[in-house]
């Protein structure tokens, strides 16, 4: 037991950048690896969650006072959409949840979604089907002569680039 | 303002007849003389559960049904651009990233707290709950919201007397909504939504998710927070249908406790 104890103190700091550097790389969340665990990293990873269960359990609903990885500063800081910085001409993927003939209404992450028309010959592109995209806005604004403030249109601009690694006909979620 | 509102709902619950009009704290309420009024031991144990949930902060444990990171991943802290922001709306943001307004979730927690936590007492005491939104890409979820908890909801085109000239425009002896929900203040023309200021005018308190370009001042329990992304919606729908279930719930259970055991008692 101390030994076990010994071994996940040393090997906290390495397993905790590996989920960080995940959620940087693809804006959606895309849960656990695929590749199966098996052995000592499946027993960490067990031994983890029953640890921040008894810590929650313990703390009970102030937890996120004590906890400052919580904060609505921290979380903020950490999300994708600072992390990302300006929108103009950022690559994200986003997901299609709607399609109306040729247009498809994508979802990336943003406060709102964006139109793209769909390319030709990309007929695989479905409700629920992941796309690239080069967002342009994050929301269509503009202050037009003699009004006191902008006019909104409540919707992204972005270049649809393609279906998410060529797979055009896998629908995922 | 609570055991005012508990006294006119005791006495004018399911008023039908019309024979006088008396205003009751701008309500226009209905007195049925053949009311028989409710017998002494039954009143007692009316008043116990009514005062009861008064004694505590947080009686229905609202704060229980979200946390911070519920929030955050229903980008409920998503504002508008600089260019769009209210002036009224600036104590409740975080700050402006890229020209981009930030809502403050800490802030934002509180007030959803207040805001259900009175919901749920409007519930629990029987009153008329009216969810309100003008956007179109929601009407159908508050609809089938408001369904769920038994409750109404208005989402079409807002005819101008509908608060302030029920009497006339529906028939006498109208009963007019205790709260008024608005999952969105503004109409479809980016314009303070008419319900607003007619609920201030009727003295009905309303409850509003305001975004960073909505004016919340004459809103009774504002709750700062994104109105336009489907996930922060649906969070809200979903808020409030759980509180208002859970009150209507507890509330039989008190009756249960307390010996009102009828199924179909009309004292409230």
């Amino acid at each position: 037991m101390a030994a076990l104890c010994r071994v996940v103190s040393g090997l906290r700091y390495r397993v905790r950048l590996s989920p960080r550097f995940l959620r940087n790389s693809f804006s959606s969340d895309s849960g656990p690896a695929e590749s199966p665990i098996s052995g000592f990293s499946a027993a960490f990873d067990h031994q983890e969650v029953l640890r921040r269960e008894t810590q929650s359990n313990a703390a009970g609903p102030k937890a996120s006072s004590l906890d400052p990885e919580l904060s609505f500063a921290a979380l903020l800081r950490r999300s994708p959409l600072i992390q990302m910085g300006p929108a103009k001409d950022a690559v994200v993927v986003g997901r299609v949840f709607r399609v109306v003939r040729d247009d498809l209404y994508i979802d990336f992450g943003g406060k709102f979604h964006c139109v793209c028309q769909r390319p030709a010959g990309a007929d695989g592109l479905q409700p629920g089907s992941r796309v690239r995209l080069r967002l342009q806005d994050m929301e269509l604004t503009a202050r037009f002569l003699g009004a006191s403030t902008d006019t909104t249109l409540l919707e992204a601009q972005a270049v649809l680039l393609g279906p998410l690694d060529g797979r055009e006909h896998q629908i995922r979620d | 303002m609570l055991p005012a509102v508990s006294a006119c709902l005791l006495g004018f619950r399911y008023s039908r007849a019309a024979t006088v009009a008396s205003p009751c704290g701008g309500h226009h309420y209905v007195t049925a003389p053949s009311a028989k009024p409710p017998q002494p031991q039954a009143g007692d144990v009316t008043e116990k559960i009514l005062n009861q949930p008064l004694e505590k902060a947080d009686f229905f444990r609202v704060a229980e049904l979200f946390s911070l990171k519920d929030l955050f991943d229903a980008r409920v802290h998503l504002g508008h651009k600089k260019g769009c922001r209210h002036r009224l709306m600036e104590p409740y943001l975080y700050g402006c990233r890229l020209d981009h307004d930030i809502i403050n979730l800490d802030q934002t927690m509180e007030h959803l707290q207040l805001a259900l936590n009175f919901t749920a007492h409007i519930a629990y005491r029987g009153g008329i709950i009216l969810f309100v939104s003008r956007r179109r890409q929601f009407g159908h979820l508050v609809e089938t919201t408001a369904k769920d908890c038994g409750e109404y909801a208005h989402t079409r085109y807002w005819q101008g007397g509908l608060l302030t000239n029920a009497n006339i425009q529906y028939g006498p002896g109208v009963r007019l909504p205790d709260l008024i929900i608005f999952l969105s203040t503004l109409n479809n023309v980016f314009q303070q939504h008419v319900g607003i200021r007619d609920a201030a005018k009727m003295n009905i308190p309303t409850v509003g998710v305001v975004d960073s370009n909505c004016n919340p001042s004459l809103v009774t329990y504002p709750v700062p927070g994104n109105d336009d992304t489907p996930a922060a919606v649906e969070l809200y729908c979903r808020l409030f249908k759980m509180t208002i279930n859970r009150a209507k719930d507890r509330r039989k259970q008190m009756e249960l406790i307390h010996g009102l055991s009828a199924p179909t008692s009309q004292i409230s």
